[in-house]
C-alpha cells in the first residue's frame, strides 16, 4: 500500500470543548460554537484564519450557521461523513487530506449535541416512514421485533462472543471499571470521583441482556472541536503539534448499520481490521510501538475485538489481556485514560481523539509515561475510522 | 385446636379432621383397562410410544406385551358423566363440609403415583381412598383454605398395582392476595402498537409473503445464489432478475438478545429477540416465543410460527399500509427417543430437550374427556367464565399425560415407570404454550435407577413441576440384545 501523504505532514493543533453535562440549557449551535472558539483558543488562531469545516452527517448543527457565528468569512472545505459514531477519526483524515492539498489551511472538526437533555440516541428508532429509502427498510429487520436501540443491536454480537471465546460478564465489567477509575482522576468526566467495582457493574440493571446498565455509555450534552492544519503551520500555534501519523476509514464485506449479522462471522469487526491494516501499512507501526490507546466504548464488548483487530492480542484473547490488567495505568496498554464514554462522556467520539492530543502533549490527567504513538478508533458495528496521533 | 367437634358450631377444621384416616369401600372400575381408552389417551397426548399401541413392538418390548400408560392409572376407576359424591367416601364429605363453610373452590395441587406394575388390557382395576390429611386454614395466592390430602390404593385382585397421593385446595373464592399495587403499569402489549416495517421495492417480496404465511428468502433467477438481507443485483453472477424460494421454517438459536428498556408499546418486556439461522443457510432477526429467557441456548433447534401483527382493519378503519405478519419461531419439538437410554449413558445434570406444548382448546377439552373427566370448566367455556374463570383449563390428568409423554420421549420406549409425582401452578389456558425443560438429579447404575426432574411453565409462570423415577436398562445386556 503506498504511504498516505498527508500522515506525517499534518496534524492536531488545537482541542476544545465545552463542559459535559446532563442537561447543557443551551443550543446544540451555541454548544458547537463554543467548542470551535474554545480550540482556536488552545492553537492561538484567529477565527478568520478558518476555512475548512468537517463534521458529521448526524450533525444537526450545519456547516453556514457554525461559520456564520465564529465569524469566518469564506470557506473552501466543508465535508461530512455518514454512519453515525464511525465518523470522528474520518472528520480528521478529510481534514488532513484537506489542508494537505492545499485546499483549505485550518479544519475545524466538530460535533455538539444536547444528547441527554434533548434526542436520546437510546431511546431508539421506533417509526420510521413508509415509502422507505434503502436506509430506512433497513430497520425493517430489527425494529418490528423489538431491536430498537444501539445496545440491543451490540447485544446480539456480545451473546455471540459470550458463546464462541467464553468471554463473560465479567470480561465486559472489567472494561467499564477500568473506564470508571479512569474518569475517576479527571475533573472534566461526569464520574468524576465515581469509581466502580465489578460487583456494582454485576448488580447493575440489564438493559438489553447480556449487557448491564454499567457496559453502556453515558448519554452527554456538550461539544467538542479539533482544530487540524498541516504540521508547518501547525509549527506556529501555541501548542505543539500532535502529529496525524496515521489514519483510515473502513468498511468491510456484508457491512450493516451496526446490524451486520449475517456475516459468517460475528465475533470480529472486519470494518476496524480494514483501518488497522490501513494505518500499520500506511505508517510502518505496528501494535508494539503504541504506548496508550482510545478505544471506543460506546458498549464495553466491542472493546474486545477491537483490541484484537489491531493486533495488541490474538483471536479471542482479549478477555485475557484484559483480565492480566493490561488496560489499567501501569499495564501494557493503558485505556481510555480520560474515562472513556462510560466514564468521562459521550461525545461521539469526538472527546477521545482530544485524550490521544493531551497524551501526547503529556497533559493527560492520567499520563502515560514516554507516550511516542496514541491510537485512537470510532464507533463499532458501524463503518468506522481510526487514527495514530505522535510526536513531532 | 378444641378436642371434639362433630357437633355444630365446632371449628370447621376439627369437623373435616374427624374424617381424617377413613377408607372408603371399593370403588371398582367401569371398564376393564382396554386399548380403545389407550389409543384415544395417545392420540390427544400425542404419546407415539409403542408399547401402548402396536401389538408386536409391545410383545418384542421388556413388557411383553401391550401395557397401559402408568399415567392413566387413576383415570380406569373414574366414574365419568354421571358424577355423584359418595357420603361413605372421607374426601367427599370433607370436601362437602369445606363446600358448606364457603371453602367452594376446589383446585388440584398435587398429585403423587407410584407404580407397583404396570396395568394390560383385560384388567379389572378396583381402589379405595383413605383420607389422610386436612391442613390449617392458610393463605394462598388464590385465597384462604384447606389442604385436603388423600391416598388412593389400586388393586387388581388382591395384588396391589400403585397409589395415588393427591391433595387439592379448597379455598374461598375472592380471597386471594391482590397484585402489588406498586406494580408499576407496563407498555401496551397489542402488537399492532410495534413499529411497522418499512416497506419498499427492494424488500416487498418478503412482506408479500409473510402476508401468506411464506418464510421467503431472496434468490438469484439466474444463478440460484440467495440473499439475506436482499438487493437489487446479484453480486456474484451480475443478474438483475432477483426472486425467492420459500423457507422451511426450521432453523436453530444463533445468537439472541433480550432487551429490558427503554419499553415501548407492541411488547412485553423483557423480550426475546433472536438471530435465528435457517436450515437453508441466511439469517434473520425474529422473536423467539413460547419459551422463557432462561430457556435460550445459543444452537437450539426452533420453527417457524407466524403473528399476526398488524391488521389491515381495526375498528372497522381499515389502515391503507396493509396488514403486516411477522415471522416467529418457537423451540422445536425434540424427536422421540426410539432407543431406550441405558442408565450408563445417562448422569446427573443431563439436561432433557426443552419442548414447547401448544395449548388448544381441542387438547384442554380433549384431554379431559379421554381421562374421564368431565368437569364442565374443562371442556365449556361458557362454564368455566361462569366460574370465573377466563377461559376452560387443563386437567391434571392432561398435565400429568403430558409429562410422562415428555419424560420418555427422551429417555426412551421401555423405560420402566417406577413414579411420577407432579405439583401444580398456574393453569394452562388455551392459546399459551406450555414449555417443557428436565433434567437427571439421579442415576444408580446398579439399579438403574434414575430420576429426572421437569417443568412445565407457561406465559403466567410454572403450570407443572415435579419428578420422575424411572429404571432404565442398566447394560446392553437387559434390553434389546434378546430381540
Amino acid at each position: 500500500m503506498t504511504a498516505h501523504r498527508y500522515a506525517g505532514a499534518t496534524a492536531i493543533a488545537g482541542i476544545g470543548a465545552t463542559e459535559f453535562s446532563k442537561r447543557s440549557g443551551r443550543s446544540e449551535l451555541q454548544l458547537a460554537v463554543e467548542a470551535c472558539t474554545a480550540a482556536l483558543d488552545d492553537a492561538g488562531l484567529e477565527p478568520h484564519r478558518v476555512n475548512g469545516l468537517s463534521t458529521f452527517t448526524m450533525e444537526t448543527n450545519p456547516e453556514n450557521e457554525v461559520m456564520r457565528s465564529l465569524g469566518i468569512p469564506e470557506l473552501t472545505h466543508f465535508s461530512r461523513i455518514h454512519f453515525g459514531g464511525g465518523a470522528p477519526c474520518g472528520t480528521v483524515q478529510f481534514a488532513a487530506m484537506a489542508v494537505n492539498e492545499g485546499v483549505a489551511d485550518y479544519v475545524l472538526c466538530y460535533r455538539a449535541f444536547n444528547e441527554r437533555s434533548g434526542r436520546r440516541f437510546g431511546a431508539g428508532v421506533q417509526e420510521r416512514p413508509a415509502g422507505a429509502t434503502a436506509e430506512e427498510a433497513q430497520f425493517a429487520w430489527t425494529s418490528p421485533y423489538g431491536l430498537l436501540t444501539p445496545a440491543s443491536w451490540v447485544a446480539m454480537f456480545a451473546t455471540r462472543l459470550m458463546h464462541e471465546y467464553g468471554v463473560t460478564s465479567e470480561d465486559f465489567g472489567r472494561v467499564a471499571v477500568a473506564d470508571r477509575r479512569h474518569a475517576a482522576t479527571n475533573p472534566a468526566a461526569h464520574f468524576y470521583g465515581a469509581p466502580i467495582t465489578l460487583e456494582d457493574h454485576q448488580e447493575s440493571r440489564f438493559i438489553v441482556e447480556p449487557l448491564h446498565l454499567l457496559d453502556c455509555c453515558q448519554e452527554t450534552d456538550g461539544g467538542q472541536a479539533l482544530l487540524v492544519t498541516t504540521l508547518e503551520r501547525a509549527r506556529d500555534l501555541r501548542q505543539a503539534p500532535v502529529v496525524v501519523e496515521a489514519a483510515a476509514q473502513g468498511m468491510a464485506d456484508d457491512q450493516q448499520m451496526m446490524r451486520s449479522f449475517f456475516r459468517d462471522s460475528l465475533v470480529g469487526l472486519p470494518e476496524m481490521g480494514v483501518c488497522a491494516r490501513q494505518m500499520w501499512e500506511t505508517s510502518g507501526l505496528g501494535p508494539d510501538d503504541i504506548q496508550t490507546a482510545v478505544i471506543y466504548d460506546h458498549f464495553t464488548p466491542f472493546v474486545l475485538p477491537q483490541l484484537e483487530e489491531f493486533g495488541f492480542c490474538g483471536r479471542g484473547e482479549a478477555k485475557d489481556f484484559i483480565t492480566g490488567g493490561a488496560i489499567e495505568i501501569g499495564g501494557r496498554l493503558p485505556l481510555n485514560t480520560h474515562g472513556g464514554q462510560l466514564g468521562e462522556a459521550y461525545l461521539h467520539g469526538m472527546n477521545g481523539i482530544a485524550e490521544g492530543v493531551r497524551q501526547v502533549r503529556g497533559t493527560s490527567v492520567n499520563q502515560v509515561g514516554g507516550v511516542d504513538h496514541v491510537l485512537v478508533t470510532a464507533g463499532t458495528g458501524v463503518p468506522t475510522s481510526a487514527l495514530v496521533l505522535g510526536r513531532e | 385446636m378444641t378436642t371434639t367437634g362433630s357437633e355444630t358450631g365446632a371449628p370447621i377444621t376439627d369437623r373435616v379432621r374427624e374424617l381424617v384416616g377413613r377408607s372408603s369401600p371399593f370403588n371398582t372400575a367401569r371398564d376393564a383397562v382396554n386399548e380403545a381408552m389407550i389409543r384415544h389417551w395417545c392420540d390427544i397426548i400425542d404419546d407415539a410410544n409403542p408399547v401402548y399401541t402396536d401389538a408386536s413392538t409391545a410383545s418384542a418390548s421388556v413388557f411383553g406385551g401391550i401395557v397401559a400408560p402408568p399415567a392413566m392409572l387413576d383415570v380406569w376407576d373414574k366414574p365419568g358423566l354421571h358424577l355423584t359424591r359418595d357420603p361413605s367416601n372421607p374426601q367427599s364429605a370433607a370436601l362437602n363440609l369445606l363446600d358448606a363453610a364457603g371453602f367452594t373452590s376446589t383446585v388440584a395441587v398435587n398429585s403423587e403415583l407410584e407404580f407397583a406394575r404396570y396395568l394390560r388390557p383385560g384388567e379389572w382395576l378396583h381402589s379405595t381412598l383413605t383420607l389422610e390429611e386436612v391442613s390449617d386454614e392458610k393463605q394462598t395466592g388464590l385465597g384462604t383454605g384447606h389442604f385436603v390430602t388423600s391416598r388412593l390404593s389400586y388393586s387388581v385382585g388382591d395384588e396391589l398395582v400403585g397409589t395415588v397421593l393427591f391433595r387439592v385446595l379448597k379455598f374461598r373464592p375472592g380471597t386471594g392476595r391482590a397484585r402489588s399495587a406498586a406494580e408499576k403499569p407496563g407498555p401496551d402489549p397489542d402488537p399492532a402498537l410495534r413499529p411497522r416495517p418499512a416497506i419498499n421495492r427492494d424488500n416487498q417480496y418478503f412482506w408479500d409473503g409473510a402476508r401468506a404465511h411464506e418464510l421467503r428468502i431472496q434468490r438469484c433467477n439466474e444463478c440460484g445464489e440467495q440473499y439475506f438481507p436482499p438487493m437489487p443485483r446479484c453480486r456474484r453472477c451480475g443478474s438483475l432478475s432477483m426472486g425467492y424460494r420459500v423457507a422451511s421454517g426450521r432453523g436453530s438459536l444463533y445468537s439472541f438478545a433480550v432487551p429490558h428498556y427503554p419499553q415501548v408499546n407492541g411488547f412485553r418486556y423483557p423480550v426475546l429477540v433472536g438471530l435465528v439461522e435457517l436450515e437453508e443457510g441466511t439469517r434473520l432477526v425474529s422473536n423467539v416465543v413460547g419459551c422463557r429467557r432462561e430457556h435460550l441456548r445459543v444452537g437450539m433447534p426452533l420453527e417457524l410460527c407466524w403473528l399476526d401483527s398488524h391488521p389491515a382493519s381495526a375498528d372497522g378503519a381499515v389502515d391503507s399500509r396493509g396488514a403486516i405478519s411477522l415471522p416467529q419461531f418457537r423451540p422445536a419439538r425434540a424427536a422421540r427417543h426410539t432407543e431406550t437410554r441405558r442408565a450408563d449413558a445417562v448422569a446427573p445434570g443431563d439436561e432433557l430437550p426443552l419442548c414447547p406444548i401448544p395449548l388448544t382448546t381441542t387438547l384442554i377439552a380433549g384431554g379431559a374427556l379421554a381421562t374421564l373427566d368431565y368437569f364442565d370448566a374443562h371442556h365449556d367455556r361458557d362454564m368455566a367464565q361462569q366460574r370465573g374463570s377466563k377461559d376452560v383449563f387443563m386437567n391434571i390428568h392432561t398435565t400429568l399425560g403430558l409429562c410422562e409423554r415428555y419424560v420418555s420421549d427422551w429417555a426412551g420406549p421401555e423405560a420402566w415407570w417406577r413414579a411420577l409425582r407432579v405439583r401444580l401452578g398456574a393453569p394452562n389456558y388455551p392459546g399459551d404454550t406450555m414449555t417443557m425443560t428436565g433434567s437427571v438429579t439421579a442415576v444408580d447404575q446398579g439399579s438403574g435407577e434414575a430420576t429426572i426432574v421437569f417443568r412445565g411453565t407457561n406465559g403466567l409462570g410454572d403450570h407443572v413441576s415435579g419428578t420422575a423415577e424411572l429404571t432404565l436398562p442398566a447394560s446392553e445386556r437387559s434390553i434389546g440384545a434378546a430381540r
